[in-house]
């Protein structure tokens, strides 16, 4: 019916293997490299790749970069743009500039902590409860679901305000616990229809352990979902830690993008005109969500077996 | 009918859930949040003994057995009774949510609709002229929108549309100089008040109805019934509503109960760059006061509306989908 | 003038990003009013698409490149689709293979008649009740039926709705995809009587496409026969029977038998005349016509079915021969309902056997008689409700989750899908190496020395090249040898393979049968063989038994049972397997 099957050319086909090479494991780093072409192939994830990469950079090289240092308020207050100042000072007398670059740090830094913490959870969780049948499966249904219904931003905000300016460590802390629920669900469905697939009851007959049918049989099979869960979840994070520290429950001395349009709220650039100060923190969260979101379009084919073909050529 | 019977079971289980984990935080929490808050409550005058019991109740102060502290805190929340705020003392926390609530039911609840209907129309559209700017546009411009911060949006609106412009009222729910009644004049002000909040989270929203309307519908338009249905020489637009979306809108509803919390929770910021007298502000107001009391009775409320909303969208679903009604 | 008129049709495949794929290359044909046209190939042959293209339903990546399709005068190929609908009353209708999703879930079945009607506004608001009534007495259902939704009934009935919908467009053409394949045996044969009695008494063209010539030889007229895009041959229906002329219809062909013959044999089978001592002797001798060879790398298989296959790769295997037997006694197994106020379902009852060491025993019956549910009984996946089943020593009716281990190296598995067994990440060795490592003492060079030699076993030569593959590189047939040399790799006692040809094309199917029949002989394994197919039970397995809604109702030596069977049942499953003419087919 599918004309469309794929006839392998007998080119890719390996001639020869060295004795040495055991079992068909692939070389972790050709198949990272291998996952990466992948998402690099697909255009809109190659811009989202692109804007992460920027962002990642920026992050790294922020004292480099930035003309001065992010707390330095020994500048004119509420300067429009100069040439000493591009995007002008704030009302504390901070250069804009320096600080919009200085918070990609926070940003990047909570999206990447936050995103794999979540994931890891969301992975353990998902697994144990699609393998798992009967009363504990029900039980981690229930907790999972409350979870995903109760409204994570204020349960953020009620946590936060009982740990009093925690910083950053506090942020992440409450983005992960309220963060994992849903690549916790997605994963354990998967989970479900690859345990009741042919495959996996065979390797119970080939005398697999649970561990390993969990790990070598499914767990590479849900690549993508992986790699999908963990840029979802950093999205989020990065936009509850904005929206935390807008409100200013986080450590607000800390140079943010979150922080940055908490102070300019509250010094009221909205009156003196500094749209610059209220545009560019709130654009370059944006643009970073975006970027994550735009490699999710690229992650559909991790788990295509085709990324191990010839992984030993 | 066996259907509706679990879901009702199961919001029961879940409104205890969420009630029992409101009175676990507080005492889960390092410090004494209790006490501070009788502290803070003390700087208005001498705190009753009752005020002081309902407050030890709900935040956790170590009288009695844990379990007599739970008894005594269901009690208190079957009786809406959740103790004084110190902000707006002595008003009890109460009448504070009940005046704040319906600005934040009829706001969020109407645009969430609104925009869920609009989104999910789109999300059709785009489906159905995939590869057309019908479905371009949406899905191009839904991706970018959807990953705005809400209260940027919102502080972006109110910049230009509100200071630059001068378009719309900048702050509140309705003019300082009016008495909130249903008259005519009060509606029609309360009205022009609402735009530039509810445009903030039509257009933070929108995108993701779109962009999931539009996935599982591509995903129906390729199953057999659509394939028959188009072999039977149906009506392009039967095959497209009545076979395509009509399927494609089950999935969407459920995703639309999960994130239902998520644009709660972007409300709340959209309230507080507004200054709209509801939940959200109210909740912000208590946060940065530490009225603790007032924190927890917003919370709860906030979670039980949206796990009523959860059981509205479940029951829906069950009358949208025959397979449910064995 | 003829009612269809195919001239020089090409479809192509263009699949995004890849390159464009020939699925139907230049057909030319005739169809007259009232012709009964059977259409027959194997998956990938493009006989759907062409089915496909000729009721106006092809769509991207598909698209009619070059000829026409004129029907009743009218080129419908270069139509716009608004212009097709409006053709679709009384012109073509199609009936799609998977008729269980062919149903909008959603809408009630009167709802679907009513859709058709007011789409082409042929029954008035007043007749159309009474006409949706009339349609589906036509498919022998009630007039209740029109108030079910598709979730409410039964394959066979869904697929009898689907028909009852086509034929609401009084068309003058019906082209049935596959219309039975999803079906169980006994459902498919009274769907395909009514299919045919609808076509006598309503005098519409039909076309019947399926991969099953025995089937489409006993119900058309005429025969198409396609292979790789082509037609190969077109003729009626007796003289295919009688004389086929291109070699891939004899090939076809040859694949068939009646299960009830004194003697019945297929290309690289063995004969099996129900005379054990023969079938040693033969394979003694040395020339067993046993074809245990890799298929080729691509998926076309060989055309014709080779003259001289080269011997069993099989070697005997030494002081491993089966020596335990598997002992059911009085096994039943009854599923509870999840949900209350259901009967439990009984789906084993009370049935007993024994697999002697070294025999093959054939467990057949039509889907739910139970006999999948005994092989997870018998592989410890699933505990019976009451009963024992013994292997050895092992009790395996209570076994622990510590002894499962134990039992995998004596009892090993053959699955019926090769597509979902193999895991799409590990190549051949990875997968062969596991059980020898997890079952065996074999380390390093020695395991991998095994990996090589269990893949000779099963004919994937050259075993190198085929070691390092992933499974999607491989074609069905190559992928099932995979799977049945993972069975092997812990040495065990006892193969139970659960319809391990089903999915697989009719010519590869003798290749995978005549393996495990040769691993049997010369491995001296025992095999419990599960089917619904009586023509493979015939050919692979000396005993069988059976098996309807749970209980055995009849058992013996196959040949004895099926020449001569004793139980109603048995005998609707015989009657249900196509017979295109009395003893045509089987050449004894």
């Amino acid at each position: 019916m599918t004309p469309t099957r794929t006839i392998i050319p007998p080119t890719s086909i390996v001639k020869t293997m060295s004795p040495g090479d055991h079992a068909g494991t692939a070389n972790p780093l050709r198949v990272l490299w291998r996952a990466f072409a992948t998402i690099w192939s697909v255009p809109k994830a190659r811009i989202g790749v692109a804007m992460l990469g920027v962002f990642v950079l920026v992050a790294i090289f922020a004292p480099l970069l930035a003309p001065y240092a992010a707390t330095d308020n020994s500048f004119g207050r509420s300067e429009d743009m100069s040439a000493a100042h591009w995007l002008g000072t704030t009302a504390a007398g901070q250069d804009v500039l320096s600080q919009l670059i200085y918070g990609a740090r926070v940003s990047v830094f909570v999206g990447f902590v936050a995103g794999l913490l979540s994931t890891i959870i969301a992975v353990l969780i998902g697994l144990s409860w699609g393998y798992l049948r009967g009363f504990a499966g029900e039980v981690i249904n229930f907790i999972v679901n409350l979870f995903l219904v109760i409204p994570a931003l204020p349960l953020m905000i009620v946590i936060a305000a009982y740990l009093q300016n925690g910083g950053i460590g506090m942020i992440v802390l409450v983005v992960v616990i309220t963060g994992w629920a849903w690549g916790a669900r997605v994963l354990r469905s998967q989970t479900q229809s690859l345990r009741s697939r042919d495959f996996v009851t065979a390797a119970i007959f080939s005398g697999e352990s649970p561990s390993r049918i969990v790990f070598r049989e499914i767990l590479p099979n849900m690549t993508s979902l992986i790699v999908g869960s963990f840029f979802g979840a950093s999205t989020a994070a990065i936009l509850a830690e904005a929206g935390l520290e807008f409100l200013g429950l986080g450590d607000s001395t800390t140079v943010s993008w979150g922080t940055m349009l908490f102070w300019a709220q509250n010094s009221n650039a909205l009156l003196t005109g500094q749209w610059v100060l209220l545009f560019a923190p709130g654009l370059c969260i944006s643009l970073l969500a975006t970027s994550m979101s735009l490699i999710n379009f690229g992650v559909d084919g991790l788990s295509n077996p085709r990324l191990r073909e010839g992984a030993k050529r | 009918m066996r259907y509706t019977l679990s879901k009702v079971g199961l919001l029961l289980l879940t409104l205890w859930a969420a009630v029992t984990l409101n009175f676990l935080l507080p005492r889960l929490m390092p410090g004494s949040p209790a006490d501070a808050a009788i502290a803070k409550l003390a700087q208005n005058g001498p705190v009753s003994p009752s005020t002081r019991a309902a407050i030890e109740a709900q935040l956790g102060v170590p009288t009695g057995s844990a379990w007599d502290q739970y008894l005594q805190y269901l009690n208190n929340v079957v009786h809406f009774d959740f103790g004084v705020s110190y902000t707006f003392f002595p008003q009890s926390v109460a009448s504070l949510v009940a005046t704040a609530l319906p600005w934040t039911l009829v706001l969020v609840g109407f645009v969430t609709i609104v925009a869920f209907i609009f989104g999910t129309l789109l999300g059709v559209l785009a489906a159905w002229k995939r590869g057309s700017w019908l479905d371009t546009l949406p899905t191009v411009g839904g991706t970018f929108a959807s990953a705005f911060p809400y209260f940027w949006t919102a502080l972006l609106l109110l910049f230009f549309l509100g200071y630059v412009a001068g378009w719309f009222p900048t702050s509140g729910a309705y003019s300082s100089s009016a008495t909130p009644d249903f008259s005519v004049a009060f509606l029609l002000d309360a009205l022009y008040h609402s735009i530039l909040p509810a445009t903030t989270i039509l257009i933070t929203s929108l995108g993701g109805w779109i962009l999931g309307m539009r996935s599982t519908m591509i995903n129906t338009l390729g199953d057999d019934y659509v394939t028959f249905a188009e072999a039977n020489g149906l009506h392009p637009r039967t095959v497209a509503i009545r076979y395509a979306a009509r399927n494609a809108i089950l999935p969407n509803l459920t995703s639309f109960g999960l994130a239902l919390g998520g644009v709660v929770g972007g409300s709340l910021l959209v309230e507080r760059v507004f200054n709209y007298p509801g939940v959200g502000y109210l909740l912000y107001t208590a946060v940065v006061n530490q009225d603790f009391p007032l924190m927890q009775a917003l919370f709860l409320i906030i979670t039980i509306s949206v796990l009523l909303a959860n059981f509205i969208v479940d029951i829906l679903y069950g009358i949208l989908d025959p397979r449910t009604r064995r | 003038m003829s009612l269809v008129s195919v001239q020089g049709l090409f479809v192509v495949y263009e699949p995004q990003g890849a390159l464009p794929v020939p699925a139907v290359r230049n057909v030319s044909f005739d169809l007259e009013q009232g012709d009964f046209v059977g259409l027959v190939g194997e998956s990938g042959s493009g006989k759907s698409t062409l089915g496909f293209a000729l009721t106006g339903l092809s769509k991207p990546p598909a698209r009619v490149s070059a000829g026409s399709i004129l029907f009743d005068g009218v080129d419908i190929a270069g139509m716009t689709p608004a212009q097709l609908r409006v053709q679709r009353h009384g012109g073509f209708a199609m009936v799609l293979q998977s008729g269980m999703n062919a149903l909008n879930p959603v809408r009630s079945i009167r709802d679907h008649f009513f859709d058709i009607f007011t789409a082409h506004g042929h029954v008035s608001k007043r007749d159309r009740e009474a006409r949706a009534i009339e349609l589906v007495g036509k498919v022998e259902l009630p007039a209740s039926v029109l108030d079910r939704f598709s979730g409410e009934l039964s394959g066979g009935m869904r697929q009898r709705v689907s028909i009852a919908l086509a034929l609401s467009l009084e068309p003058r053409l019906m082209v049935f995809d596959e219309p039975t394949t999803a079906l169980d045996v006994l459902v498919q044969h009274a769907v395909m009587d009514t299919i045919r009695e609808l076509q006598k008494s309503e005098k519409f063209t039909a076309v019947l496409i399926s991969h099953d010539l025995g089937m489409v030889l006993e119900v058309t007229e005429r025969v198409m026969v396609m292979h790789d895009g082509l037609v190969v041959e077109d003729a009626l229906a007796a003289e295919i029977l009688a004389a086929p002329q291109h070699p891939y219809t004899r090939m076809l062909l040859s694949h068939y038998g009646d299960p009830r013959a004194a003697v019945v044999e297929v290309p690289g089978l063995a004969a099996r005349g129900g005379d054990r001592a023969t079938d040693v002797a033969v394979a003694a001798a040395g020339n067993a016509p046993v074809t245990v060879t890799g298929d080729t790398l691509d998926t076309l298989e060989p055309v014709a079915a080779p003259a001289a296959p080269p011997a069993s790769t099989v070697r005997r295997r030494e002081g491993r021969a089966a020596r335990e037997a598997i002992v059911v006694t009085n096994v039943s197994k009854i599923y509870q309902r999840p949900s209350r106020g259901e009967e439990p379902v009984c789906a084993v009852n009370n049935v007993s056997f024994t697999l002697e060491p070294g025999a093959s025993m054939a467990l057949v019956g039509a889907s739910g008689s139970g006999k999948s549910t005994i092989a997870k009984l018998i592989t410890g996946v699933e505990r019976p409700t009451s009963g024992s089943i013994t292997f050895g020593d092992l009790q395996i009716d209570t076994i622990k989750r510590r002894q499962l281990k134990r039992l995998h190296t004596e009892v090993q598995m053959v699955f019926q899908d090769p597509y979902a067994a193999l895991n799409p990440l590990h190549t051949v060795e990875y997968i062969l190496t596991r059980p020898i490592l997890n079952f065996s003492r074999l380390r390093g060079r020695d395991a991998r020395a095994r990996v090589l030699e269990l893949l000779e076993t099963v004919g994937l030569t050259p075993v190198e090249q085929f070691a390092a593959r992933l499974p999607h590189q491989l074609s069905g047939g190559q992928r099932q040898r995979v799977v049945i040399a993972r069975a092997l790799a812990s040495d065990p006692q006892v193969i139970i393979a659960d319809e391990p040809v089903s999915m697989l094309d009719v010519s590869l199917r003798a290749g995978v049968l005549a393996l495990l029949d040769s691993l049997r002989e010369t491995w001296g394994v025992s095999m419990l063989y599960i089917t619904h197919d009586l023509l493979s039970a015939r050919l692979v397995t000396d005993q069988i038994m059976v098996l309807n809604s749970g209980a055995v109702v009849e058992e013996g030596r196959t040949a004895d049972v099926l020449q001569n069977p004793q139980d109603e049942y048995t005998i609707r499953l015989l009657e249900a397997i196509p017979h295109p003419t009395v003893g045509g087919l089987v050449q004894s």
